[in-house]
Formats: structure tokens, sequence, C-alpha cells
């Protein structure tokens, strides 16, 4: 795992291409059945879905039922002891996280996780893939969040957690990434910051897919296309956002 | 008013000298002014700086690997050691008696890139072989293991340098032998009087610091240290590879601690010596945990306030209470119990360090 | 010695449930204990040990204890015999000079003497092992409590200690010291358990690197600090024994202790059937030392043996394994940690005040130093950390390695050995670059124990990080102690594989001894 590892060096771009181009037809993400246990306690079992290029899938469902557990072990963040992660047909379980990262998956956690000590650009800057486009990436991000622009050399510690957000929105950006893993991006906000995220949101669906975990039932039917509701570390429904509201009973039986 | 206040500090230290009934009144305030005199005040910073900037030296390394990996690194003081006598080797080979004082200099940078090297290559040698194994382990586990190393290494380095013929309880004459005369004796710059090495101390300590603190924060790699001392696990997720910065962390951490021994080999108040590894930790150890584990920072600010306090307690003790020689010794320590008394965490500490 | 189902609680959750589940059947635990198949002494010997009676329970925990007992009780006379060519006339040997055999026992079985100092240091190790493996806190200063038992003996001996002459009992001393140290815990405490973890660690060596250049350079503890002080105006030997009472206190010391001189000739009493009994029990000084600092070792281990199996042991283990829930549910954590520590360093101060007493001077850097509390760290993770015998063992397999490496001249070790084994023909061969076989080992083996110890730690925490006496409870299932209490019943009863009853039942006996 290291000597391999380009590091920044790789160019994300090429390696993304050719790998479209031997498995056209395999879907982005493809977790089957997967089982994963914090310590003992057994909190995936058997987790299976897919992600498509293009499209916004949301994985909803009550607190503590293994949304954020999928997200990490989509990234082998949290490895799956039994079940298989794909990436565009290729299986990467037990593969280290960062080679996931240099593949184009891209990961915005739950409460940010900035840096803190570090400023806003320097943050950015650590997601940067290749070396030698940090302050093209940097400044093109600066281009999509304008409001971050005049704290870019302020430590991300002291931004509020809707320009925190904007900065871990524009680290999964600037990585060049295919799939962005989203985990509870509204959570936390003031009502009308909300609404600048979830438009952020939208603008990076245009270049990456999303795998989005969101409590906002609302806000994850808008962003996304298809929905998956998990229950007890399963998917227990699926299908299209079309039309569905928190009322169906399919629905409300695992929300309320 | 500064009678006033000069009777007022008379009275006070009076009361205070009083209580003791060792040293006369006159004779501590007389002291003081003393100390307060431009040479002496002088020659105490200068004798601080130096001593600081060994002990940053050295702690600079521990802080880095703590604060990246939570790593608190018993083997450091074996690594100095290892540097000592790999850099006292490499001038005792190559030094000649002719050489002048610049060439001697150049071949101790030389010695100092070797010493380096040597204790890089061993220190991540070690944590890709031993440590990497521990990670998923309670910290524990990481201090007993470079506890472990520290038995072995100092074992090693004695056996051979036992074999070799040469006492490893006291410094290395040979190695001190090629330091430039120009650093025995001492220079006067206006008017004050100072030690050759110690000012090369100084020199040398700025450089390396000032090095170390570019490459952090210039640095595309710096800039993948710092990130993965915040949060490991993120900056994993964002492409870095963590467990290779760890080794390169650990490799640069045990170097430094190397380029510390190049210079204690020089010093003759250390010198290349087995022992001088346990005396190297302690304070070094009492540096990080002042100056906040894991804070670049912190570290160096605590190895001058370490430094300085030593050495003004020295100068105190030398030539004023001469019966209590021994307390600059306590007086470290004393810092670290009473900076974690007020600050638990250190000076610069924040309340969560290390890597996951 | 092993003792306690709680040590790991973890472990021993797992290990009940797999206890559990491995018998299945209940044998009857009231069923009269068959007679038949253990022969008539082994029946009797069941019938009193296989029952529930208080007695019977006792006896079956205490067993593995006992064991450890009795080997130690006659651990002198086994080295007297086995270092004894003499004996290799009687006892028959493969082949070989009787001395050759005696030379090999005296290289591996530690000496009498050695023995001593596993005792005390034991004590101290396991004083070591009962803060920082039954509550996570790191002890790294623990030297500091050692120090203030080794140097409260020299001091009080040379008549320095106001209202304590040099005339005070030695136990009267060590008890007073061990206060003193317990009270120096509760202060040090005071400020060092605001925090946790490596800070922990190194506010507690702070403090301890304070006491020991104190004492290093402070000149009222003698004439030459730096080198240490030792015993000048007690001239006789330490007494261990009853207080006041003459008759019930022994010397101990290298030179000073007492000699013991007792003889059993039936004859002579006019009991002339039994004139074949005619025996002289005959210890020297070192051997009275070692029963007499053994025996304050035993009971030191005892009590801290009985505290980490009383409620307040529990509370210690909880606060091990998670401090904020053994906050939640209601107990003053800061005050137990406290009194742990204090404890801790009650014993810790009686195992430097027997090593004092024993060697009759201190040095700073064998007392204070911060490495003789890692000296302590390395014992008990050799034997276990968090088993409180562990330690013990731990030290003694450093010891013995220290001793069988040693230079030679000081106690036998291996080059002697290797010189009658192999010849002198083969130790004076010369082998790379002109260096015989023997300067090769002096060089590389002898005096250099310290490498092949901290070779085998690395490997300890890498591998058996359970240690030893941990590794053979995850194997046994449980306790020592316990766990042979559960095997005794079992035989006694003679059940076949146990089940799950009497295995339970016997586990929670385990906790009686």
């Amino acid at each position: 795992m290291s000597a391999d590892d380009a590091g920044e060096a790789t160019s994300g771009g090429d390696a993304t291409a050719s790998d479209v181009a031997e498995s056209v037809d395999a879907p982005l993400l493809e977790m089957e059945d997967v089982h994963a246990y914090y310590g003992e306690s057994h909190v995936l079992e058997g987790v299976s879905l897919r992600v498509d290029r293009g499209e916004t899938v949301a994985l909803i469902g009550r607190n503590g039922v293994g949304k954020t557990t999928t997200l990490r072990a989509a990234l082998q963040l949290t490895p799956p002891r039994e079940g298989a992660v794909r990436l565009r047909g290729e299986d990467v379980t037990g593969e280290p996280t960062h080679e996931l990262a240099h593949r184009g998956v891209g990961w915005i956690p739950e409460d940010r996780r900035m840096f803190e000590e570090l400023t806003v650009a320097e943050n950015i800057g650590v997601a940067v893939k290749d070396a030698n486009r940090v302050d093209e990436k940097l400044e093109s991000a600066l281009k999509t969040f304008p409001e971050l622009r005049e704290h870019r050399n302020r430590k991300a510690g002291d931004l509020s957690g809707g320009q925190q957000q904007m900065v871990a929105i524009a680290r999964g950006l600037v990585g060049e990434n295919d799939l962005l893993l989203v985990d509870e991006p509204s959570e936390g906000l003031a009502p009308q910051i909300v609404q600048t995220v979830a438009d952020a949101l939208e603008r990076v669906s245009d270049e990456a897919s999303l795998l989005l975990v969101e409590q906002n039932f609302p806000l994850a039917m808008d962003l996304a296309d298809r929905f998956y509701l998990v229950d007890n570390g399963r998917v227990v429904e699926s299908g299209s956002t079309e039309g569905v509201t928190a009322d169906d009973e399919r629905i409300r039986r695992y929300l309320a | 008013m500064t009678l006033e206040f000069a009777l007022v500090v008379q009275a006070f230290v009076a009361a205070a000298v009083d209580a003791a009934g060792t040293v006369p009144v006159a004779s501590v305030v007389g002291d003081f002014v003393e100390f307060l005199s431009p040479s002496n005040l002088a020659g105490v910073l200068v004798d601080g700086l130096a001593k600081a900037a060994v002990f940053a030296l050295i702690a600079v390394g521990l802080t880095l690997i703590f604060g990246l990996m939570g790593v608190l690194n018993f083997a450091h003081g074996s690594f100095t050691i290892v540097g000592a006598y790999v850099a006292g080797l490499a001038m005792v080979l190559v030094a000649s008696s002719g050489d002048g004082i610049v060439t001697r200099i150049a071949l101790f940078f030389v010695a100092v890139v070797v010493a380096f090297a040597a204790v890089a290559a061993l220190g991540g040698a070690i944590e890709t072989k031993l440590i990497r194994p521990l990670y998923d382990r309670p910290p524990l586990y990481q201090i007993l293991l470079t506890f472990g190393l520290t038995l072995v290494i100092d074992e090693v380095v004695r056996m051979v340098v036992d074999f070799y013929g040469l006492q490893p309880r006291s410094a290395w004459q040979e190695a001190l032998g090629t330091r430039p005369d120009w650093f025995r004796e001492n220079h006067e710059f206006l008017g004050l009087t100072f030690e050759g090495m110690d000012l090369f101390e100084i020199f040398l300590g700025v450089v390396v610091i000032g090095a170390v603190w570019l490459f952090l924060t210039r640095t595309r790699y710096g800039l993948f240290i710092r990130a993965g001392s915040e949060d490991a696990e993120m900056a994993e997720a964002l492409g870095v590879d963590v467990r290779r910065v760890f080794t390169v962390v650990f490799g640069i951490g045990a170097g430094l601690t190397g380029v510390a021994g190049a210079l204690l080999m020089w010093d003759p108040g250390w010198g290349a010596s087995v022992t001088v590894g346990a005396e190297a930790l302690l304070p070094a150890f009492v540096v990080v945990i002042v100056g906040g584990l894991g804070t670049f920072k912190g570290t160096v600010v605590a190895a001058l306030v370490v430094g300085l306090a030593d050495a003004t307690m020295t100068w105190w003790f030398q030539n004023v209470l001469v019966t209590m020689s021994w307390l600059p010794e306590v007086v470290v320590f004393a810092i670290l119990v009473g900076v974690l008394i007020v600050k638990p965490r250190g000076l610069y500490g924040v309340q969560e360090v290390g890597g996951h | 010695m092993p003792d306690d189902d709680d040590a790991k609680p973890t472990e021993s959750g797992s290990s009940s449930e797999a206890v559990a589940t491995d018998g299945g059947e209940t044998p009857p635990a009231e069923r009269a204990p068959s007679t038949t198949s253990h022969g008539l002494l082994g029946g009797t010997l069941a019938n009193l040990l296989g029952g529930d009676s208080a007695f019977a329970r006792y006896a079956r925990s205490s067993t593995a204890h006992a064991v450890v007992l009795a080997v130690l009780a006659v651990y002198p006379f086994v080295h007297a015999f086995f270092t004894n060519p003499a004996t290799f006339n009687v006892v028959p040997v493969l082949s070989g000079a009787p001395e050759y055999w005696a030379e090999t026992f005296v290289a591996v079985l530690p000496r009498v003497e050695t023995m001593v100092a596993i005792f005390y240091f034991g004590l101290f190790a396991a004083s070591f092992d009962f803060i920082s493996g039954y509550t996570g806190y790191l002890s790294f200063g623990h030297a500091a409590f050692y120090g203030v038992g080794a140097y409260g003996v020299i001091l009080v001996a040379n008549g320095k200690i106001p209202l304590l002459g040099s005339q005070t009992p030695f136990m009267v001393t060590i008890l007073v010291m061990a206060i003193a140290a317990a009270v120096l815990a509760v202060l040090l405490g005071l400020v060092s358990f605001r925090l946790s973890g490596v800070y922990f660690a190194m506010i507690t060596l702070g403090f301890s690197q304070i006491l020991y250049v104190l004492f290093a350079s402070w000149d009222f503890v003698g004439e030459n600090p730096r080198d240490g002080v030792a015993v000048l105006s007690h001239p006789e030997g330490f007494e261990i024994g009853v207080p006041f009472v003459d008759a019930l206190n022994l010397q101990i010391g290298q030179l000073q202790g007492d000699s013991v001189l007792y003889g059993l000739d039936m004859a002579k009493l006019g009991f002339d059937f039994l004139g074949f009994i005619d025996v002289t029990v005959d210890l020297g000084g070192t051997e009275v030392s070692y029963y007499m600092v053994g025996l304050v070792a035993v009971l030191g281990y005892a009590a801290m043996q009985r505290i980490i199996h009383s409620p307040f042991g529990r509370v210690m283990i909880a606060i091990r394994e998670n401090e904020e829930r053994a906050r939640a549910i209601g107990y003053d954590v800061y005050k137990v940690k406290l009194a742990a520590f204090a404890m801790s360093a009650f014993f810790g101060a009686i195992a430097g005040g027997l090593f004092a007493g024993f060697r009759r001077s201190v040095s700073p850097e064998n007392s204070l130093y911060f490495l003789v509390a890692g000296d302590a760290l390395l014992a008990a993770v050799i034997g276990g950390f968090g088993t409180l015998a562990g330690p013990i063992f731990g030290r003694l397999f450093h010891i013995s390695i220290e001793e069988f490496l040693s230079k030679s001249g000081s106690g036998g070790g291996l080059l002697p050995w290797l010189e009658r084994t192999l010849g002198e023909g083969t130790m004076t061969t010369e082998t790379v670059g002109g260096v015989t076989v023997g300067e090769g080992v002096d060089t590389f083996l002898n005096g250099h124990a310290e490498l092949y110890v901290g070779l085998v730690f690395v490997l300890f925490v890498l591998y058996v990080p359970n240690g030893l006496l941990g590794t053979i409870r995850v194997r046994m299932g449980g306790t020592v102690a316990g766990q042979t209490a559960a095997r005794i019943k079992r035989w006694a009863n003679g059940a076949a594989p146990t089940g799950s009853k009497s295995t339970g039942s016997a586990d929670a006996e385990g906790d009686d001894d």
C-alpha cells in the first residue's frame, strides 16, 4: 500500500477515465450484503445498495439504524467483515481508505470534521489530490463558494457552522470525486443556512453522484432521485423519491 | 518612589532571608544587583538559550510523534545516544588535526546529516515493524514497547562501545576532541563574554527548528502532517496515506534527536555516553508536557522557559546560594509540576491530541 | 497467589461463558464423593475436599497459593541440595562429574540471596501493579514511595529523624514510613488525579524526580548524598518480628542476619526407637533473611490481594474499565483513586524498607530514580499487568536472566558453566577477528542482561500482552486459584468433564483465597 500509492502525483482524471472505459455498465458504487461491527456490536446486518453515475441517492431512517456506518463501510473506515463494496464494478473491500479517495470517493462527514487549527485554504488544500493544481483548485472552489473568499486565511475552527459546512463541501469538490458520501449536511444549521447548503449540494450534484444521509426528510426527497430506507442495519424500503411524502405508510412506519 | 520600592523589596527579602537565617540581607540585594548587570544577564541569557536549543531539538521530535500518532516515545533518549555516537564516529574518522575551524564545522554538518539519516532510518524501521502492529491497542502498549526498546538500544550501544574499548559511562573524549578550539574559548562581543559552544548551539538550534517550522508550514507534506495530527481519519479520507505519514514523522522525529545527539557529542557538559540518554530524555519530557503534548509552538516556548529558568537558577546557585547547588535540577521538575497544576494540558495544550 | 476473577473482567466474562458451555451437564454437587476411584488415601482427601463445607471450599481455593508457598518454603533447602556436589554422589545422574551437575544448578537456580531481593522488589512491583494495573493510572513515579521506605529506614537507624531514635524497632520504622508514604501519596494524588493518561504518568514522574534530586544532593541525608548512605549507628541487623519482644524477632541482613540452629536428635531425647531421626536445621543469615523478608512480602501481597477482591477493589477495576460509568453509578472515583494510591504507596514503602533493611544502605539510583519504577513496570508487564501476583514472577524472571548473564565472579552464571561444559580449549578458540569464544561470551552476553530482558519485554508487549500469569489465566479460563479449586472439586467428586455449576461455584470460591 505504500509503494504503489503515488500520493498526490497520481492524476485522478486518467485513472477515472480508464476505469469508466473498462466497466461502462457497472454501477459507480455497489454494496452487497455488507455486515459491519463496532467492537462486538453488529451494526450493519447485510446492507445492499447501489449508486449510479449522475444520480443522487438518499439514505433515510431513524437515528442509530446504521446510516453513518453504511457510509463508513463504503469508505472502508469501518471495514466490512462480510459482504463486498464495489467501485465501478471493482471490489475495493479492505482497500485502504486513501486509495478509495484517489479513486474518486469523497466524504463530507457528520459534524464537518474541520482541521480547526488549519486555515480555510489549507483545509481545502489537503483535499486537492494533484499537487500541481492546488492553487487552481482552490481558486475554483472559492468561485463556487464566494462567501469563503474573505475567510480563506482564517482558522477553520473560528468559522460559523454554515461556513464550515461550505468548507467541507468544497473539500469534497476539489478532490475531483465522482462520488460524494454526504452525512447530515443540514444538521445543527439555522434554517436559512440550510437552504444555502442545499443549493451548494445541488450545484455539486452536477459534477458528482451523491449518497446522502439526511434527517430533514423534505430536503432529502428534494435533493435525491432515489432513496433507501434503513432500519436495524438493513435496507427495508427503496424506490424513486417521485411523489414520496413522509405520510406515506411504508415510510411513516420506520420514521415515526 | 524608586527608593520606596527598593525599601519594600529590601524589607520583604530581609524577612524572607531572616526566616531562612542563612544569608545576610545586604548580600542578597547586592547579589541581585550583580545578577542584573549586563555581563551576567547576557551570560545567563546565552547559557539559557543554548540549553533551550538542545532541549528543543530533542523535544520537537517527541512532540511531532505524539501529536500525530499519540505515541509517547520513550526510546527518544536512546535515539539521541545513537545520534551522538554516529556523529562522533564520523568526526573521529574524518577530522584531522590540521583542519581549520571552517573545515571542522563543515565536517560537523556532514556528521549531522549522517546522524540524522542513520537515526531517521532506525526510527522509520522501528515504526513500521514494531509500533504499527500496536496502533489498535490501548496507548499504554506503545509506551511499553518504546520503553522496552530503550533497554535494547542502550545495551546494544553499550556493548559496541565496550567492544571498542570505550567507557560507556563517561563522555567520549576522542569525539569531544574534534571540536574546534574556538568553541572551547570565550569570546568577547560588545564588551560581553560568551562561550563559543553556547553560540554554536543557539545557531544550530535556530537553524534546525526554523527548518522544521518551514517544513511544517510551507510544504505539502507538512500540511499533511498538521492535518493528520488534528484528525488522522479525516486526512485519510481526503486521500492522505496517513500510515506512511506516521512512518515519515517517526523517522524525522527520531532524526532530529539524532542531530541533538551530534550537538551533545561536542558539548563537554554532556558528551557521547550511554547515560546521556536518560539525562536528555527527562528534560525533553518536561518540555513537551509543559508546552502541551503535540503542539510545536508550545514545545519551542517551553524549551525557552525551561532553558532560561535552568540557566538563571544555575547562576544563582553557583554564585550566591552555593550551599544549595542542587536546586537547578529540581527547578526543571518543579516547572513541570507547577504548570500541570495550573494548566493540566500544558501551556498550549488542547483538549484532545493524537491520532486514531 | 493467583487470585481474582475480576482482574480482567472482559476476559473472565467471556471465559466463564466458555466454561459454562463446555460442560453442559450439571454434576450433582451434593453427591457423596466417590471413594472407589481414588484409593484409600485419595478417597479420604477427596472426602475432605469435595464437599461444600467452608473448610472444603477454603482448602480448594487456597491450593494454588499453598503450592507456591510450599515451594518457596523449601527453596533454600532445594537450592543447597542441588548445588552441593555430594548430592550427585547419591542421586543418579546420566553422566559427568558431580561437580559438573552442581555447577549447572549453581548457574541456573537463583541464589537464596537473590530470592530475598525478588521478595522485596516483587512486593514493590505488585504495589505498582495495584495502582497501575487495576485502576489504569500509570504511576510512573512510584519509585518515590520505595525511596521513602528505603531512606526512612536508613535515616532512622542513623538517628536523623526526630522522635524516632536509632534503636526504634525495625517493624515500627517500616510501619511509620509506610504511613508517611501513604500520606505523601494522598498529597501528590490530590494534584495528580486531576490529570489522566500520559499526563498523570508524567506528573508523578516529575514528583519522584524532585525527590530523587533532593535526596541526591541534600547533605542532611549523609556526607556524600549522591553516592547514597549506609547504616552508621545500628551495627546489629534489623529485626523482623513482633516489636519489643526479643524472642519473637530475627535479624535480617546480608552479613548481620541471625542464624538459627535447630537440632532434633531423638536418641538424645531418650526415644531410642526413633533414633534414626537426627536432623539439624542450620539456617545462616541469608536464609533467615529469606524467610523473614519473604514473610513480610507474602503478608503484604495477601493484604493487597484481599483489597482487590473486596468491593473497594471492584470499584478500582470499574475505574479502569470505564471511569465515566463508575462515576455515573455513583462512586466517588476521585476518593477511590486517592485511597488506592495511598494503599499502593503504603506497600511500596514497605518494600523499600525491606530493601534497605536487608542491604543496609541506599542510594538515589537504586531507590528513587525513575528507572526503579521502570523495573517495576518491566516486572509487571512480563508477569502480567493487572494480575498482582504476576509482577512477582516477572521480577523472578528478570533477575534470573540477569544473574545467569552476570559478569563472572558475581554469582555463578553462564561463563563458568560454559567453561566447564565446553572445556578450556573451546573457550579460547578464536572466532571472527581474533576474538575467542570466551571473550565473545564475555562481551556480548555477560553483563548485558538488560539487552535480553529488553528483547523479552518487547516480545511480550508484541505477542504476549497479557504477560505470564495473564496468559495462563486466559488458558485456564479464569484465575489460577479459582480454576485450580474447580479442578480439585471435579477430581474429588469423581466427575468427568465438569459442568457449569461446579465450575461456577468454584470460581466464586476463587474469590476467597
